[in-house]
């Protein structure tokens, strides 16, 4: 078996493996039924490969085919909304309204490999293009009624939220035409992912409230003064945090200043929903970023005020005060006793 | 003067590690809860410090129990329900009472039996009591997620936050009162002195002094 083996194996074990020229053909009988087999095999290789690639390519190909177009699209818009100076003037307002788009936020955006055309349809394919969007046109329910799966929320349920929310009822003037674009970038938007450092997400969501809310952090700013620790707040917690309703996770809905959440007790301590969430969340993350043992060591899920319970701090507290006395109390009557039996 | 081995090498060490982990514990845990303050551990120390002396008070506890069911220490557990109420007021009445009168202690170290039935009881609460619902609270707060959301009605982390630190207030309490007790032995020092050497030293006076007996392990 082994002298057969040596032998089939030493023609093409002799030629380059780059030499064009077939292999000599010897007249040994062994070699001849050999080739021919390998040859069977590989006819039967080809004929497989065949048959799976073409079954196969069909599908992959209107993927791609989407794919390509979508980028195809986007390319030609981009061709003049990357310029990053694209604006022009109101006529009405005399406001500048800047047309440029981040190619590198839209590629990493949830919505980096649509075309442009699935939102902005209409006759935005020619240009002039209209001066407004027809209605239907860039409608996030439009597109995501149906795709509920991955959220903890509803879409319809975020809508329901966003019309009780203050941006969608208040009268201010500054508030018309609010709609989900004018917090979520749909060139720019990406949900948070476990693993992402708390800090950035916190930062990322803190943002869209202060692209429009700016002055609430300028220096000398008085807003929120009666917080404690108001910057470290800041950057820790999330602004939807006190300023949606703390008992479910309407998330969308906004509160006004004065109905926002100014109980400290809502967070730190005796209804833990909230920093409850925030613990579980932080608890994942440690153990997606460290591992299940070190997370054990370097735990980074602490809220400070988890274990708090201002009450209950003050009992134990005055009971060891108490203990601490009464002990002393005792060692003092111990000395006594013993002094007076020593002079006795 | 009567001299009893009471306390082997493994005891004595597995006590001091301990002692030094609870301080350890009771240092950052203080820095935790109380963060802010200057004259406590950085917070990002503490956290680290904390887990770590939890981790090995946790591999300490679980030796300290192994050992004592294995070794004859345990007898020393066995409570003497017999004479349990009688023992109780007897030693109650003591602290509280005979203590100042300079009377005799109502309770007699033997080699069977090393602590008095109030001391056993504490002790008992303590390390099969106190001491597990602590380390287990403290490992459910590090994996507080696979915990289910709520535990009796209430937000389960909340529920694990209070009786960590419930706990803690208690053996830190107990800590108090541990610190304090052993100094009524004979001396002041004579109970600290024979958990560092190991023998239990008592001046006998209805006997004359005897030789210590040989130094025998009991464990």
């Amino acid at each position: 078996m082994n002298a057969l083996r040596n032998r089939t194996a030493r023609p093409g074990a002799q030629r380059h493996p780059d030499d064009p020229c077939p292999p000599p053909t010897t007249g040994r009988p062994g070699s001849t039924k050999t080739r021919l087999v390998r040859l069977g095999w590989s006819l039967v290789l080809w004929l497989c490969l065949f048959a799976f690639g073409a079954s196969a390519e069909p599908a992959g190909d209107a993927g791609d085919e989407q794919l390509a177009e979508a980028a195809a699209d986007r390319h030609a818009c981009l061709r003049c909304h990357a310029m990053s100076s694209l604006a022009y003037r109101d006529p009405e307002t005399s406001e500048i309204i800047d047309l440029s788009i981040d190619r590198d936020g839209l590629a990493h955006s949830v919505h980096g490999e649509l075309a442009c055309i699935d939102c902005h349809r209409r006759s935005y394919r020619r240009y002039p293009h209209p001066d407004r969007p027809a209605p239907g046109d860039m409608d996030c329910i439009g597109c995501h009624e149906g795709d509920d799966q991955n959220l903890s929320r509803g879409w319809v349920d975020i809508d329901a939220e966003f019309k009780r929310s203050v941006h969608a009822v208040s009268d201010s003037p500054k508030a018309a035409g609010f709609s989900c674009h004018s917090c979520h970038d749909p060139h720019r938007f990406r949900p948070a992912a476990v693993g992402e450092p708390l800090a950035q997400i916190v930062r990322n969501h803190n943002g869209v409230c202060l692209s429009c809310h700016k002055r609430l952090v300028s220096p000398s700013s008085t807003s929120h003064d009666w917080l404690p620790n108001r910057d470290a707040h800041w950057t820790s917690v999330r602004c939807v945090d006190c300023h949606t309703p703390v008992a479910d996770f309407a998330n969308h809905e906004i509160l006004p200043a004065e109905k926002s959440e100014k109980n400290c007790v809502s967070c730190h301590s005796a209804d833990p929903q909230l920093l409850a969430r925030l613990y579980h969340f932080q608890s994942e993350e440690d153990i997606a970023r460290r591992g299940l043992l070190a997370k054990a060591v370097f735990n980074e899920a602490y809220v400070v005020g988890m274990s708090k319970s201002p009450a209950l701090d003050r009992l134990s507290l005055a009971i060891m005060g108490l203990m601490v006395l009464l002990l002393a109390a005792h060692g003092v009557g111990r000395y006594l006793a013993r002094r007076a039996n020593r002079r006795a | 003067m009567t001299s009893l081995y009471l306390y082997p090498v493994w005891l004595r060490l597995w006590h001091w590690v301990n002692a030094l982990l609870f301080l350890t514990l009771i240092a950052s845990g203080v820095s935790m809860h109380y963060a802010g303050a200057d004259w406590l551990m950085p917070f990002a120390t503490a956290r680290v410090v904390h887990n770590t002396a939890g981790i090995l008070l946790t591999i300490g506890w679980i030796g300290f129990v192994v050992a004592n069911a294995r070794s004859e220490n345990a007898r020393h557990y066995r409570v003497r329900f017999r004479t349990l109420i009688g023992d109780l007021i007897a030693q109650t009445r003591y602290y509280m009472i005979g203590i100042f009168r300079l009377e005799p202690h109502p309770f007699h170290v033997t080699e069977a039996m090393k602590f008095n039935t109030l001391q056993q009881l504490s002790y008992l609460g303590v390390m099969y009591g106190l001491m597990p619902i602590l380390l287990l609270s403290g490992w459910a707060f590090l994996y507080s997620v696979y915990l289910p959301e709520t535990l009796f009605g209430l937000g389960s982390v909340w529920v694990v936050a209070m009786t960590h630190v419930v706990v803690s207030y208690l053996l830190a309490l107990f800590l108090l009162v541990h610190i304090y007790i052993i100094t009524t032995g004979e001396t002041v020092f004579s109970n600290l002195r024979a958990m560092i050497t190991g023998w239990h030293r008592e001046s006998d006076p209805t006997r004359t002094e005897t030789t210590a007996p040989t130094p025998r392990e009991t464990p």
